[in-house]
């Protein structure tokens, strides 16, 4: 009897799974399999789009440009997390909160809102520009790739804190206290004993930042300028100026395939840790 | 136990069905023997402008008619709407060039039988198309950038010329406003054999001052700039000058050469509406729309028969008025139709390069 129950459980409970698959299924797959067959063409069957991507001399330079700047975006937002990922963990309850609230306050102000507010701190003669100019020296970043990666590591910044700390404040602190009592060097104690097990969190923390890098829009398109256009406004360009929606599928393949190959890579360096799966848990265990 | 996991079974399996069956549409254009026009423009104190000048008296004599408004205008909407038979637009605003290169694809043949077009200005209406104004977009520059009159740019050439007239330039990178014709006309190209144009020429001067120029994606973002002190000598259009002196800014308009581009409307391919649709736009050229729209928004009027009673501000940037010594170039419909494509991939290159 218990058996038979046993057996019969796990089918009711799968679809608990049906809402979320019937809308990724409307909202990702059928979009995503109607793109991937567009970009071999509209009528006949052809390479001719994938081709011209890597002919036409700009898709490859913006793509290197994008990736370029998504890994520093990524590297600057990990130096900055992980410190206060950290802290966070070490601190009161009431200080923890606080910090939370600051972490999370980007995700409650407007897209729009924050990215003209970067536009006023990096235009010339915005507080950055004239605080610069103190020392004789001319620093607009507005329009530029510096700008766009400025504001870009703000805009993500809580999507690196938040994985890590749900990462960090698993960790057992007794631990880095046993090998401190073992005579270890508290630097040599935190490299062997703390880093390692936050791995699995700054993996899910890298992730999460430069996939969402490579396909960023609003920034780049407001902050940035046309000249340093980065992946995903040539494809609004493809799209909504020259109606090109196969060679616009066909770019959208391939940054998929890039940013599949990049996350699958950084999942085996991960090590055991599923990164993905502490990705897709963590903003929900981060939570106050 | 048995008893709560059904109950949570049932109750996925019906969010599944609604999430399902919310995705079917909804089509609601017409109730009542009344029609529901869809209105799609650029949004903004522009949209506003049209509700007033050219619906608000629409709707007053024909009351089975009402409007529902939408933005922004994107021609991929269009073609999404159009390829998946679910046309939901009536009227979008665009570039007539956009019209006539998908006419009979993306946009309905227009039958405008019956428009007086004795003072129509040429190209008003097209196969596929209903200009509605001119949007002149004249170099013009801020006083404070350049105070001395004397020492001010005021040709086509000066804007080219760093070393002469130093000073942050600011272009719109989209081909309305202008971006292809001005080098070509400072590099000496007779404004009445601009067209075609020499895209590659045209790209090859720009180059000589790329580097201190601000590309704007929009003309929002080219305002912004201007009124934030970001540029210095620009190309924007008058409809948003204006707003820009109303606000305080000073600025200069420079009548040499001025490139001029029409704006219209068009009608997405398959629309329940045509017939009302084609009565509703036959009405936006008649000289008092036109004269509303322009004391509205600061455009030039596409029929000469309309009288408008301008701003102070709006007279100054008015480029079939008085103000306007130089010459006028009014962007060729037919080319940029035949090569649009081509153009934007070429300067969209040229930019990111």
């Amino acid at each position: 009897m218990p058996g038979l129950a046993r057996r019969r459980t796990p089918s009711p409970q799968w679809l608990l799974l049906l809402p979320a698959l019937a809308l990724l299924t409307v909202i990702l797959l059928v979009p995503l399999g109607r793109s991937f067959s567009q970009s071999f063409g509209d009528t006949g069957w052809t390479l001719e789009h994938y081709k011209t991507l890597f002919t036409d001399g700009v898709t490859l330079t913006v793509l290197l440009r994008t990736a370029m700047t998504a890994a520093i975006v990524t590297v600057i937002a990990l130096l900055l997390g992980y410190p206060y990922a950290y802290l966070m963990t070490r601190a009161g309850p009431r200080l923890r909160g606080i910090m939370m609230v600051v972490v999370l306050v980007p995700f409650w102000t407007s897209v729009m809102a924050r990215n003209f507010a970067w536009i006023i701190i990096l235009q010339r003669n915005g507080p950055v520009d004239s605080f610069f100019q103190l020392f004789g020296l001319n620093v607009v970043l507005y329009e530029s790739v510096a700008g766009v990666t400025v504001a870009m590591s703000q805009v993500l910044l809580p999507f690196m804190v938040l994985p890590l700390f749900s990462a960090l404040s698993g960790i057992d602190r007794k631990l880095l206290l046993a090998a401190r009592g073992l005579g270890s060097h508290p630097v040599v104690a935190f490299w062997r004993i703390y880093w390692p097990l936050s791995r699995g969190g700054v993996v899910s923390g890298l992730i999460l930042v430069f996939t969402l890098s490579l396909g960023f829009y609003v920034t780049p398109a407001l902050v940035g300028s046309p000249q340093q256009s980065l992946v995903a406004q040539l494809l609004g360009q493809r799209t909504t100026q020259l109606l090109d929606f196969e060679g616009a599928s066909a770019l959208g393949m391939l940054v998929l395939i890039v940013t599949l190959v990049l996350v699958a890579w950084a999942n085996r360096i991960g090590g055991t840790i599923s990164a993905i799966g502490v990705a897709a848990s963590a903003p929900t265990k981060g939570r106050p | 136990m048995a008893k709560s996991t059904s109950a949570v079974a049932a109750l996925g399996a019906t969010l599944a069905l609604t999430l399902l069956a919310g995705c079917g549409g909804g089509d609601a254009a017409q109730s009542g023997g009344k029609i529901t026009l869809t209105f799609t423009a650029y949004g903004g104190a522009g949209q506003d402008a049209m509700i007033k000048a050219y619906q608000t008296p629409y709707t007053a004599t024909h009351p089975d008619v009402s409007f529902v408004n939408t933005s922004p205008p994107d021609l991929a909407q269009v073609k999404a709407q159009v390829l998946s038979k679910s046309v939901k637009w009536d009227v979008v605003a665009l570039a007539p060039a956009a019209a006539t290169q998908n006419c009979g694809k993306l946009f309905e043949e227009l039958d405008m039988s019956g428009v007086d077009t004795k003072d129509l200005i040429p190209q008003t209406i097209g196969k596929c198309y209903v200009a509605n104004w001119i949007n002149a977009s004249p170099i013009a520059y801020r006083t404070d950038a350049f105070p001395d009159p004397a020492k001010a740019p005021k040709t086509v050439q000066d804007f080219f010329d760093l070393q002469k007239f130093p000073g942050q330039r600011g272009i719109l990178s989209n081909l309305q406003n202008g971006i292809l014709e001005y080098p070509l006309l400072a590099d000496g190209v007779d404004p009445k054999s601009l067209y075609p144009l020499d895209i590659d020429r045209a790209l090859k001067k720009l180059d000589t001052i790329r580097d201190k120029t601000t590309f704007a994606p929009n003309v929002g973002a080219l305002q912004q700039a201007v009124g934030a002190n970001q540029v210095d000598i620009f190309i924007l259009p008058d409809s948003r000058l204006v707003p820009l002196m109303n606000d305080g800014s000073k600025i200069t308009v420079t009548w040499d050469k001025t490139v001029a581009s029409l704006n219209a409307f068009g009608v997405p391919k398959g629309t329940k509406n045509k017939a009302a649709v084609q009565e509703f736009l036959k009405t936006i050229v008649t000289p008092e729309s036109v004269a509303t729209i322009s004391e509205l928004v600061g455009t030039a009027p596409v029929n000469k028969a309309a009288k408008p009673n301008l701003s102070e501000n709006a007279k100054k940037v008015q480029v079939y008025g008085p103000v306007n010594t130089g010459e006028t170039v009014l962007q060729d419909v037919d080319w940029y139709a035949q090569n649009f494509d081509q153009a934007t991939t070429k300067v969209n290159n040229w930019l990111v390069r």
